[in-house]
């Protein structure tokens, strides 16, 4: 085999053995019910919220802004459980022994997860359109798969990143839901961003999901394709700092352990 | 049980719930729920309502807390049982004189203790980083009502807990009945922007009495004839959760020490 | 009065195998055990990996229901009165699970103590002196996570005292310790002993059933195939001798070849790193020497020592011969 074809396997191994053990103990209930029903009634919930805010008038601003934050849930709970598993499982050394190419394996934990996660928030739109009013009629549908696309890579990487951190962490949990829930203020999905105080709209700013669900926002009003083009630009790129900073993460930890032989106690 | 019990042990059940705060602080998962989520929650509300006016504050303050109350009940009451299997000392327990569910009320009363800490932190977060006056209505009254609301949680989390543990299915859609019961029971919003077919669900669940009776005596005047049904109801429900609870637990401890599943392994 | 009155006691587990095709399969743990234990007496339970000690402890101290038959722990029904159980017994089940970890080793002590409704008063003075028999004075406020595994064990013994209990179910409790923290925990054990307690005790260290025990019984596939005191039981093999021989990796064959001389009545190997050592038993005691160098003609032989036998060979007959 050459390089390329071997590398293509490893990927797809790794791909398909870290979803595939991630989801081993769960039953399709299970699957079901954390996958799609807990979306669901976290976007319900907050959807009644605003309408409730706003006297009933801005409900597909909360429908498309939380649609799109259900993707952190493939991107960080997902990700990092599949980067993480490793340390819970002990086969961490064994995966350091290997002379297999890290980026490979790295970034293979990640790709099952954006597809996982854009069909979340497909089926979380289909829910807004079915029992929330949603209007998607003016929408360039095309130019907003691609924005689901982009956003779910990006909010990968920062789980990526913070798979890694939880390789630190003994509150693997604790972080992770921390993350997950500030996203819910900071991404804008809830909140005018312009809204926040200043200090939190830079945070905003630095993460991925706020332009996403920016320019999601503006396709549903029926804006084209090369009005939010810049922001998915940025978007792929702030998704693609995260994910290389978890993967220098990943590299400098695996020189650590192997210098101070910690491989074992992390 | 015998529900003398909880008086003749009271000093277990109180030990029980100190050790069970002492290992519960330094656990991630059981902070993130009781303390950070609710917080996260009353910070985006406060956000979010700031258009209704400073009233609402207090509103928000007492509906994030209950956000906590349920959180902590359903993962941490819920699994207060399993996570004792897992850590090996669920024999330990079962073995001894003390009725199992003393212990497990005594848990569960340090998670609801603790889960007032929740509100505790959103009052603090309102009054000075938003900067709203804060005030109850009628502060008696509510105290009184959070106490009963308390004992009612305490006593809808005994009958949770064994119902995860005899049933793995029901367990399966603990992560899904999470925001589910925000919603019913009207938490952070009135359930009358739900649909019509839901109120009677609302009804049966006892936080939805418990939320009409502390928002009612905190943000306005709730008549007293109301609140005192809010209570009968909690009572109500108290009494059947604890009638429910006692057989459960029996048939659970029964049904463990058949099947050998006391222990994991 | 007996502590403990087995009669026909039996357990079946159900275990599901497979996951698409989903059938049960029945494991009869305990087959028709019955035995007494006198209070007072330390008695041993011996017998291979799976035999049903295990099982055995845990309807004793009731964990488990019975499938069939009855036990009374002092003097009452391990089902019916499993209460009034509870209050007399202590157990250990080895290994280091089972404990607090977040919190210090005296908050755990103080936590079980209250719920064996111990008064508080008297487990303030309790858990010190507990905690310095079982050798950990001075580590009480530490996080237990932090414990070594034999300081983990060691708590257990405490915690399984705090209620002062006339009876001690002790499931394989010096497993995985040094030999020094096993010594002095037999040590503990024996002064328990001299407190006149009951004692039953589940071990795979013949030679520490051997020091402690009053009566052993063996068992093996659910059912007792010996029931008597050390010494009896070493009758059963008193007849014979124990030749040790020390080699290097014998091949299968010839030891087939060993275990079917007629004057070997039982043949065990140990694997020791490199050596193995062939603990041929046989009645002619030193004058089989030369017949067994002999027979492993060709292999390289080091030491080679004939001596009484032991418990561990008594065993090993006995269980050896159910095999
Ligand atoms: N929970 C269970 N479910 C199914 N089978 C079980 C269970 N527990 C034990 N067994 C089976 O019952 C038999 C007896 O097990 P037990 O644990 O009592 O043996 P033991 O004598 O204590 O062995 P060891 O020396 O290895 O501790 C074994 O065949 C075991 O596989
Ligand atoms: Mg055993």
């Amino acid at each position: 085999m050459n390089t390329i074809n071997k590398n293509l396997y490893l990927f797809w191994q790794g791909t398909m053995l870290s979803y595939r053990a991630l989801f081993a103990w769960l039953r399709p209930v299970t699957y079901m019910a954390s996958k799609i029903l807990m979306p669901l009634a976290q976007m319900f919930f907050f959807v009644f919220l605003g309408s409730y805010a706003s006297n009933g008038k801005n409900v597909d601003f909360y429908v498309i802004g939380n649609a799109i934050q259900i993707t952190s849930v493939s991107g960080i709970f997902g990700v990092t459980m599949s980067v993480g598993g490793d340390r819970d499982a002990g086969t961490l050394p064994y995966l350091f022994g290997t002379p297999s190419n890290r980026f490979i394996i790295f970034f293979g934990r990640a790709f099952m997860h954006i597809i996982d996660g854009a069909i979340g928030v497909v089926i979380a739109l289909t829910w807004g359109v079915l029992l929330m009013g949603l209007d998607l009629s003016h929408t360039n549908l095309s130019a907003l798969g691609l924005t689901i696309l982009v956003t779910t890579f990006s909010t990968c990487g920062l789980g990526l990143l913070m798979g890694c951190l939880s390789l630190l962490t003994a509150n693997v949990m604790f972080v992770n839901n921390f993350v997950y829930f500030s996203l819910l203020i900071f991404s804008g999905a809830n909140v005018e961003v312009t809204a926040l105080p200043a200090w939190m709209q830079f945070v905003s700013n630095i993460l991925p999901l706020t332009r996403g669900i920016a320019a999601s926002r503006a396709l549903a009003a029926g804006a084209s394709f090369s009005d939010i083009s810049p922001l998915l630009v940025s978007e792929m790129g702030i998704g693609l700092i995260y994910g290389l900073l978890g993967y220098f993460l990943f590299s400098w930890f695996e020189t650590q352990a192997k210098q101070k032989g910690t491989l074992e106690t992390v | 049980m015998n529900y003398g019990n909880i008086f003749k042990y009271w000093r277990t059940v109180l030990v029980v719930a100190e050790m069970s705060i002492r290992t519960q602080f330094s656990d991630g998962f059981v902070l993130f729920a009781i303390v950070f989520q609710p917080m996260i929650i009353a910070i985006l509300a406060l956000f979010m309502l700031r258009e209704k006016g400073s009233d609402y504050a207090v509103f928000v303050v007492v509906g994030s807390g209950l956000t906590g109350l349920w959180s902590s009940l359903l993962f941490v009451s819920g699994n207060s049982i399993n996570v004792e299997r897992w850590t090996g000392t669920l024999e330990s327990l079962v073995g001894m004189p003390t009725p199992f569910d003393v212990i497990v009320f005594g848990k569960n009363l340090a998670n609801v203790f603790q889960s007032l800490l929740s509100m505790i932190v959103s009052y603090a977060l309102a009054a000075y980083l938003f900067g709203y006056p804060l005030s109850l209505t009628q502060p008696i009254l509510f105290f009184l009502t959070l106490l009963l609301s308390m004992f009612a949680f305490i006593c809808f989390g005994l009958t949770i807990a064994p119902l995860f543990v005899m049933y793995r299915s029901v367990q399966q859609w603990q992560n899904a009945m999470e925001f589910p019961v925000y919603i019913m029971c009207g938490f952070l919003f009135p359930i009358a922007l739900l649909p019509n077919w839901t109120t009677p669900l609302s009804y049966l669940l006892p936080p939805y009495w418990a939320a009409l009776a502390l928002h009612g005596t905190s943000t306005a005047m709730m008549p007293f004839d109301q609140l005192l049904f809010s209570w009968s109801m909690m009572i109500l429900f108290s009494i059947v959760d604890l009638i429910i609870a006692s057989q459960l637990f029996k048939i659970m401890l029964y049904k463990a020490r058949v099947d050998a599943t006391l222990d994991v392994d | 009065m007996n502590a403990i009155e087995i009669s026909n006691l039996n357990r079946v587990y159900r275990a599901q195998i497979g996951v698409f095709n989903r059938s049960i399969k029945e494991v009869v743990a305990v087959d028709d055990i019955s035995f007494d234990v006198q209070a007072g007496e330390l008695f041993g339970l011996l017998g291979p990996n799976g035999a049903g000690k295990t099982t055995t402890v845990k309807m004793l101290t009731t964990l488990l229901i019975p499938s069939q038959g009855s036990a009374r722990v002092a003097g009452f029904d391990v089902v019916k009165q499993a209460n009034e159980v509870r209050r007399r017994i202590g157990f250990i089940f080895g290994g280091e699970r089972g404990l607090y970890w977040r919190l210090s080793g005296d908050d755990n002590l103080r936590y079980f103590a209250s719920l064996y409704g111990v008064d508080p008063a008297v487990s303030k003075k309790r858990i010190p002196y507990l905690m310095e028999l079982v050798g950990l004075q001075g580590r009480g406020n530490e996080r237990v996570g932090g414990y070594s595994r034999g300081m983990k064990q060691r708590l257990h013994v405490a915690r399984t005292l705090l209620h002062d209990p006339d009876i001690l179910f002790l499931d394989e409790p010096t497993i995985g310790l040094d030999p020094v923290g096993a010594r002095e925990f037999r040590n503990v054990i024996l002064n328990l002993q001299s407190q006149k307690k009951t004692i039953l005790l589940t071990t795979h260290y013949m030679f520490e059933a051997d020091a402690l025990s009053d009566r052993i019984a063996i068992i093996n596939k659910g059912r007792v195939i010996a029931l008597d005191t050390p010494s009896g039981l070493k009758g059963h093999v008193s007849d014979l001798s124990v030749v040790e021989l020390e080699t290097f990796g014998t091949p299968e064959s010839v030891l087939e070849k060993l275990r079917s001389l007629p004057f070997v009545d039982a043949l065990s190997v140990e694997d020791r790193e490199q050596k193995q050592m062939l603990l041929v038993q046989t009645k002619r005691g030193a004058e089989a020497v030369p017949d067994v160098m002999a027979a492993l003609d060709g292999q390289r032989i080091g030491r080679v020592i004939v001596r009484e036998p032991t418990l561990e060979d008594a065993y090993v007959r006995l269980v050896g011969g159910q095999a």
